[in-house]
C-alpha cells in the first residue's frame, strides 16, 4: 500500500458505504410491510385494478353538466364530462375537474354536530338525535316560523321542500347563490318578461352567430352555463360551413371573456344602455325604413361622448351589426348589475330585433323548460333575500334550515345576514364543509358530497333539449354524513301527522323514483322503459334523462321595437373617484376556494394564484404612486378592504376591479383567511328587477405603505426575488 | 441490443404522438390545467412556493399583452406544455440518463427513479415546461384517495413534466392488444384534450396521415414554437384570428 | 486535519478499525437483504400449497391477473364462498381470524409479498398474454405455505427476461426495453 491514501481507495471505500446505505434505506424491510385491505364488498362487476365508471351530475355550479367519474377500488379518481349529456358533450370546466378535491377535502364536516354559535368546536351527536332535532323543529314551531334557505344545486331537494311546504304550510324554500347574484338572473328574466310577455331564461345561440356583441356577459367564465357557452364560442370561431365569426365585448375591464374578443370596448360604466340604443339607432338607420320607437330617443353623438367610445367606432359597430347575416347581442354580468340594469337588458334584447334573429340559428331563444318542470323558476334576487333577512331579523322565522349555500359569505356584508341569524331561535345547517354559515348554526347535519349523493338537477339553459341531469353516488360516503333528503324524510315520519303524510317515502331513492316516474311515459325521451326499476337503471347509467327534440321556444317579439326604451345613465353610490367592478373569479367562482388545486390555478388574465388583488390601470397606479403588490385601502360607503395592487393594462383608468371568490373566514384550511371579499364593499342598491347593483359603487383608494407579494405565474423569476414586480 | 446504426438520427424522426392546439378558440379557462393535475397526481405547492415560480403546472396557459390602454390586446391564449420534441434539448444534458427519448413511443421521458435532481434538463428546455419538486409537498389526508394509481407519485428532488398521458397511451394499447386490434384514432385522448370545453386541443398519431390530428395540422398556418432551434416539436399551434 | 485522519487510518489499529467498520456495514447490509427475502408476517397463515393441491387455479382467487395490472388479493367473501361449507372452518384455530373477519365485517389486512416499487407500472395482463405462467415469477406454489418471493424483482431481472423473449424481433425489443414501458 502506498503511503498516501489514494483518491481511488477513497472512492472504493465511499462506494461500499454508499452501497450499504442504499441497501439499508432503499430495499430494507421497512418499505415492505405495507398492508392492504381488500375491497370488502366489491360490486360483482368490479375487478381488481380495473376502473369502474359512474355517470352523475356536477354540483360545482347550477348549470348541471353531466360527469362520468372514474373510480378504482371504491375511490373516485378522476372526473370527466359525460359524452352523451346534451349540455356539456363530454367536457368539463376546471371546477368540475377539481370536484374531487371537495370530496376528499381534509376539512369536511365528518359527523353531525351541535355547537354554540360561532364556536368552531362542537360536540358530535348521533344521527338519531339529529333526526329527532329536525323532527322537533318541524313539529314544535308554527309552519310560518320555519324557513328553508337553499343553494342553486340539488333540485330534487328543492322539489321535496316545495312539496313539503305545499302540504304543511311551512314557507316555500328560497334559493340563492352568489353566482346568480353576479349573473343578475332576475334582471335577465324580468327584461325578457317585459319585452316578450313571458318570463324565462333567454338562450343565446353563440355558435350559430356571425357577429356577437356582448355587453358585460362573461359567458366564457362562470355565466349561466360556461361549458355550453364555451362550446358555442368555439362554434362561432371555427365552424366549417361559415367564415370565422366576430366577437365584440363591451365592458370597462377586460375580463377573460373580453380577452377573446376581436374588439374590446372599454365604455364608461353606466353608459351601457346609451351605447346599446345608439348602436340600435345607427343600425336601424343603415337598414332603412322607419326608425323604431325603441331607438328613437337616443342621440348617438351624446352616447359617444358620455361613454367614451368614438362616434366613428359606434358607426362602424352599427354597420357591422346591421350588415351581418347573423348578429347577436347578449346582456349580462356587470352591465346588468347597475341601477339601470333592467333598461340595459331590455335594450340589448331589443337590439336583437334589428338583427331579426329570434328563434333563428345564431339568435335568441327561450331555454327549454326542463323535464318535470311547468314554469321557469329562478333563484332569489338580493332584494328578495333582503326581505328574507328582514323577516329573520324581525323574529318571524324561528327555525332556519340552510343547505348548499353560505349566505354569511355570499351575501354582501351590508345585508347583515350574520346579525339577522341571531334573531332566529334555531339554525340548522346541512353544510358539507365548515363554512361561515355552518359556524353560526346551532347544528350542522352534514349532507354527503355531490359525488356521494343521489339526486337530479334541471338544466336551466345551455341545451336545446330539455335535460334532467341525474346524480348517483359514485363512491360510498367517506364520512358519517347523511343525505339531507333522507334526514328530512325520517324527521317528517317522526314528526308524524301532516309531515308524515307529505313525505310518505322510505328513502331518498324512493322519492326520486316518484319524481321521475312521470317521464317513463314520455315518447320523445332519449330512452324509455316499461317499469320504474328499468327506468332508474337507465337513468343512472346514462346520467339522466333528456328529450331528443329541440324544445327551445321562440320569444313573442311583436312588440319589442315599439316600446319606449330609456337610455339614462346609471347612478352610482358612494363618494370615491373610481368605479368599482367586482367580478367572479373564473377559476374559483363562489365556492371553489377550499379546493387547493383551484387555488393554484392561475387567473386567466392576471395569472395570480392563491390570493385576491385589485386591478388598477398602470397609468392610474403611476399617478397614485402605486407599484405592483402595494397594499391599498379601498373605501366604499359600505365597507373598507385592504388588498394588494395588480397593475392591469386592460382596465379603464377610472375603474378598479376585484375578483370575488376569496376572503373566507372559515371554509377549511385552503380558503380561510386568504384574500378579501369584494362583496364587503357593496351597499344595498338595487336595479328595477331587484338584483343588486353590484357594479354601481364608487370607491376611494388610499396607499397604505404595506406590501404583499402576489404569487403570479407570469413571473417566471418568482415574485419574491430580484426584479420584484417588474414584469408584465 | 439496439445497435447504433439502427437508431436513425433523431432529426429524421417523425414523431408518433402529437397535438394540435387552436389558440383562436382557447378561452384560457384552465380546465386543462386542472384536468392534468387531477390525472397526473401533480402536487400543489401553496402560495409561497408558487410565488417563487415553483408551481408544478405541466400545462400552463400563457397570455401576453400587446399595446397600451385603450389599444391594449391580449394575445391568443397559448397553452404551453412539453412539446415532446423529436430532437429534445433536455435529453443530452441529463447526466443520469433520466431524461431519455422513448424509441417505442417517440416521447421525451422523465424516469423519476433515475432522476437525481440536477435540473439541467429544466434549465436547457427552451419552453420552460419542466417543473422540479423542491419539497415533498404536503397532501393532507384524505386527499391522497384521489391519486391516480397509474401514475407514480413523485417526491422531493425529482424533475417532472408532461408525459402526453403516457399511462393512457399504454392503457389504450393494452386494451387494443387484448382485443386483438390496433388502437383507433380518437379512442382515447389526453386529460387536457378530454376536458377542454372548447375542444381546442386535439391529440393523436402524427405519423398516421389519416388521423384527425394530422388532418388538422395540415390546415395551413400552423406554427411550431421555437422551431428554429431544431427541436422538432410535436405540438402544432394555430393562432387564428 | 483530514490528512492526519487518513494517516491514522493507515496505522495497524486504524486498519483494524476500518475492517470492523466495513464488516459491520456489510453484515447490516446482508441482514437487510436477508430480511427482504423472508415471507412477511401475515394475519392468516395461508397455505397456498393446500389450496393448489385441491386443484384451485391461481386465477380463481387472483382473477385480475388475466385482465389488467393487478392480480388482486381476494375478498373474504370469496374465501367464505368455499369455507362456509367446510366444517373445519368453524373449529380450526388457524382459520379463526377468517371466521372473525367475516362475522365482524372487518377486512383482513394482508401483507403483499410480490411488490414492485411505486415508480414501476407493472401489468399482469400483458405477461399472461405473452404466455408467462404465474410460477415463472412467483415460484411454485405447490411447495410453499405463505407466498414468498423466489427472486428479487429488480430491473435487471425484468430486463433479462424481456431481452430473452424479444429475441431477434427488433420492434419488440425496442418496446420491451423502453424506459417508458414501465416507468411513468
Amino acid at each position: 500500500m502506498s503511503d498516501k491514501f489514494s483518491r481511488r481507495d477513497f472512492l472504493k471505500l465511499a462506494g461500499v458505504g454508499a452501497a450499504s446505505t442504499a441497501i439499508l434505506t432503499g430495499c430494507g424491510p421497512a418499505s415492505r410491510y405495507v398492508t392492504r385491505e381488500p375491497y370488502m364488498l366489491m360490486p360483482e362487476y368490479n375487478y381488481n385494478g380495473q376502473s369502474t365508471f359512474y355517470a352523475t351530475t356536477c354540483r360545482e355550479c347550477a348549470a348541471g353538466c353531466g360527469l362520468v367519474v372514474r373510480t378504482s377500488q371504491g375511490r373516485a379518481i378522476k372526473t370527466e364530462g359525460n359524452a352523451n349529456h346534451p349540455l356539456n358533450l363530454g367536457k368539463t370546466c376546471a371546477r368540475g375537474q377539481a370536484t374531487l378535491h371537495g370530496l376528499y377535502n381534509p376539512d369536511r364536516v365528518t359527523d353531525p354536530i351541535k355547537r354554540t354559535r360561532g364556536n368552531a368546536a362542537g360536540t358530535t351527536v348521533t344521527w338519531d338525535d339529529a333526526t329527532q332535532t329536525v323532527a322537533d323543529a318541524l313539529k314544535n314551531y308554527k309552519p310560518e316560523e320555519i324557513a328553508f334557505l337553499m343553494g342553486t344545486t340539488s333540485d330534487h331537494l328543492f322539489d321535496l321542500l316545495t312539496d313539503l311546504s305545499a302540504q304543511t304550510g311551512i314557507n316555500s324554500p328560497v334559493r340563492f347563490g352568489a353566482l346568480s347574484m353576479f349573473e343578475a338572473r332576475a334582471t335577465l328574466s324580468k327584461a325578457a318578461e317585459n319585452l316578450f310577455g313571458e318570463a324565462g331564461m333567454p338562450l343565446f345561440d353563440v355558435g350559430g352567430a356571425q357577429v356577437v356583441f356582448s355587453f358585460g356577459a362573461n359567458f366564457l367564465e362562470t355565466w349561466l352555463s360556461p361549458v355550453s357557452y364555451t362550446r358555442g364560442f368555439a362554434g362561432l370561431r371555427e365552424a366549417q360551413s361559415k367564415k370565422r365569426g366576430t366577437f365584440i365585448q363591451f365592458e370597462s375591464r377586460m375580463s377573460s371573456t373580453a380577452g377573446k374578443a376581436d374588439e374590446w370596448l372599454p365604455l364608461r360604466p353606466g353608459t351601457e344602455a346609451l351605447v346599446v340604443l345608439a348602436i340600435g339607432r345607427l343600425a336601424s338607420e343603415l337598414r332603412g325604413g322607419p326608425l323604431p320607437r325603441a331607438f328613437a330617443d337616443v342621440d348617438p353623438a351624446d352616447a359617444a361622448s358620455k361613454s367614451g367610445i368614438k362616434l366613428e367606432t359606434l358607426e362602424h359597430l352599427a354597420e357591422m351589426f346591421a350588415n351581418s347575416t347573423g348578429a347577436l347581442a347578449i346582456p349580462g354580468g356587470t352591465a346588468l348589475g347597475q341601477s339601470n340594469g333592467l333598461a340595459v337588458a331590455e335594450a340589448v334584447l331589443a337590439l336583437n330585433a334589428i338583427a331579426d334573429n329570434f328563434g333563428k340559428p345564431g339568435g335568441v331563444f327561450f331555454s327549454a323548460l326542463a323535464p318535470n318542470q311547468t314554469e321557469y323558476q329562478r333563484s332569489a334576487s338580493v332584494k328578495e333575500m333582503q326581505e328574507f333577512v328582514q323577516k329573520m331579523a324581525d323574529g318571524k322565522f324561528k327555525v332556519l334550515f340552510v343547505h348548499g349555500v353560505n349566505p354569511v359569505f355570499e351575501l354582501p356584508a351590508s345585508s347583515d345576514f350574520k346579525n339577522a341569524l341571531k334573531s332566529v331561535e334555531q339554525v340548522i345547517s346541512f353544510a358539507t364543509f365548515p363554512d361561515e354559515t355552518a359556524l353560526e348554526a346551532d347544528y350542522v347535519f352534514p349532507d354527503h358530497h355531490a359525488l356521494e349523493s343521489w339526486g337530479y338537477q334541471r338544466v336551466v339553459t345551455g341545451s336545446a333539449q330539455p335535460v334532467l341531469s341525474g346524480s348517483q353516488p359514485v363512491v360510498s360516503p367517506f364520512y358519517n354524513t347523511r343525505a339531507t333528503v333522507d334526514v328530512l324524510i325520517a324527521a317528517a315520519q317522526l314528526a308524524g301527522g301532516k309531515f308524515a303524510e307529505a313525505l310518505p317515502f322510505k328513502d331518498e331513492v324512493e322519492f326520486l323514483q316518484s319524481k321521475v316516474a312521470s317521464l317513463m311515459s314520455e315518447t320523445d325521451g332519449f330512452f324509455a322503459a316499461p317499469d320504474i326499476n328499468t327506468f332508474m337503471a337507465y337513468f343512472q347509467q346514462y346520467g339522466g334523462w333528456w328529450k331528443t327534440t329541440d324544445a327551445r321556444t321562440i320569444p313573442n317579439t311583436a312588440d319589442v321595437l315599439n316600446r319606449n326604451l330609456v337610455g339614462a345613465e346609471a347612478e352610482f353610490a358612494g363618494e370615491g373617484e373610481f368605479f368599482f367592478v367586482p367580478f367572479v373569479s373564473p377559476t374559483l367562482a363562489e365556492a371553489g376556494a377550499n379546493k387547493p388545486w383551484l387555488q393554484e390555478l392561475p387567473d386567466p388574465t392576471t395569472t395570480v394564484m392563491w390570493n385576491t388583488w385589485v386591478e388598477i390601470n398602470p397609468e392610474t397606479a403611476h399617478e397614485l404612486g402605486l407599484e405592483d403588490d402595494d397594499v391599498v385601502k379601498i373605501t366604499s360607503e359600505a365597507g373598507v378592504l385592504e388588498v394588494p395592487v395588480y397593475r392591469y393594462p386592460a382596465i379603464r383608468p377610472d375603474t378598479i376591479a376585484i375578483p370575488f371568490g376569496q376572503g373566507y373566514t372559515a371554509y377549511g384550511q385552503y380558503a380561510a383567511n386568504r384574500g378579501v371579499n369584494p362583496a364587503d364593499l357593496l351597499g344595498q342598491h338595487f336595479n328595477e328587477a331587484g338584483d343588486l347593483a353590484f357594479a354601481g359603487m364608487k370607491v376611494k383608494i388610499e396607499k397604505t405603505g404595506k406590501k404583499q407579494p402576489l404569487s403570479r405565474l407570469e413571473s417566471i423569476m418568482g415574485v419574491y426575488g430580484v426584479g420584484l414586480g417588474e414584469e408584465h | 441490443m439496439i445497435r447504433p446504426e439502427e437508431i436513425k438520427m433523431s432529426a429524421e424522426h417523425v414523431g408518433k404522438w402529437g397535438m394540435v392546439i387552436d389558440q383562436d378558440i382557447c378561452t384560457g379557462c384552465q380546465a386543462c390545467v386542472a384536468a392534468c393535475a387531477m390525472e397526473n397526481n401533480i402536487s400543489f405547492v401553496g402560495e409561497k412556493d408558487s410565488g417563487y415560480g415553483r408551481s408544478m403546472h405541466w400545462i400552463r396557459i400563457e397570455r401576453f399583452w400587446e399595446g397600451e390602454y385603450p389599444e391594449v390586446k391580449m394575445t391568443p391564449n397559448q397553452p404551453m406544455l412539453c412539446q415532446q420534441c423529436n430532437s429534445a434539448t433536455c435529453e443530452p444534458v441529463c447526466p443520469a440518463f433520466a431524461t431519455v427519448h422513448s424509441q417505442a413511443e417517440q416521447l421525451n421521458l422523465q424516469i423519476y427513479n433515475r432522476c437525481v435532481g440536477t435540473r439541467y434538463c429544466g434549465n436547457n428546455c427552451p419552453y420552460q415546461v419542466r417543473s422540479f419538486n423542491w419539497r415533498d409537498y404536503e397532501r393532507p389526508e384524505p386527499l391522497s384517495n384521489q391519486l391516480n394509481p397509474d401514475v407514480t407519485v413523485r417526491r422531493m428532488g425529482v424533475m417532472e413534466k408532461c408525459t402526453f398521458c403516457i399511462q393512457r397511451i399504454h392503457k389504450a394499447q393494452d386494451k387494443a392488444k387484448a382485443e386483438g386490434r390496433e388502437v383507433v384514432d380518437g379512442e382515447f385522448t389526453t386529460a387536457c384534450a378530454q376536458a377542454c370545453p372548447a375542444s381546442a386541443i386535439t391529440f393523436g398519431r402524427v405519423d398516421d396521415p389519416e388521423s384527425l390530428v394530422s388532418q388538422l395540422a395540415q390546415r395551413g398556418h400552423g406554427l411550431k414554437h421555437l422551431e428554429e432551434l431544431g427541436t422538432l416539436p410535436n405540438v402544432t399551434y394555430f393562432k387564428g384570428g | 486535519m483530514i490528512k492526519r485522519f487518513f494517516d491514522w487510518l493507515k496505522q495497524p489499529l486504524g486498519l483494524i478499525a476500518v475492517g470492523i467498520a466495513v464488516l459491520t456495514l456489510f453484515s447490516i447490509a446482508a441482514y437487510g437483504l436477508y430480511t427482504t427475502q423472508q415471507p412477511p408476517e401475515q394475519p392468516i397463515q395461508f397455505p397456498h400449497k393446500t389450496h393448489v393441491a385441491f386443484g384451485i387455479q391461481c386465477l380463481y382467487c387472483h382473477p385480475g391477473a388475466a385482465r389488467g395490472p393487478a392480480a388482486g388479493i381476494p375478498t373474504q367473501a370469496k374465501c367464505w364462498g368455499c369455507h362456509n361449507q367446510i366444517v373445519k372452518t368453524q373449529t380450526s384455530l388457524l382459520l379463526a381470524p377468517l371466521k372473525e373477519a367475516v362475522e365482524s365485517g372487518t377486512p383482513i389486512e394482508w401483507v403483499p409479498v410480490a411488490q414492485v416499487p411505486d415508480f414501476v407500472q407493472f401489468n399482469h395482463r400483458a405477461h399472461i398474454a405473452a404466455g408467462q405462467n404465474c410460477e415463472n415469477c412467483h415460484g411454485d406454489m405447490t411447495k410453499v405455505n405463505i407466498a414468498e418471493n423466489p427472486q428479487v424483482f429488480n430491473m435487471g431481472w425484468c430486463l433479462d427476461c424481456h431481452v430473452k423473449n424479444a429475441g431477434e424481433d427488433h420492434v419488440k425489443l425496442v418496446k420491451l426495453t423502453d424506459c417508458g414501458t414501465c416507468h411513468y
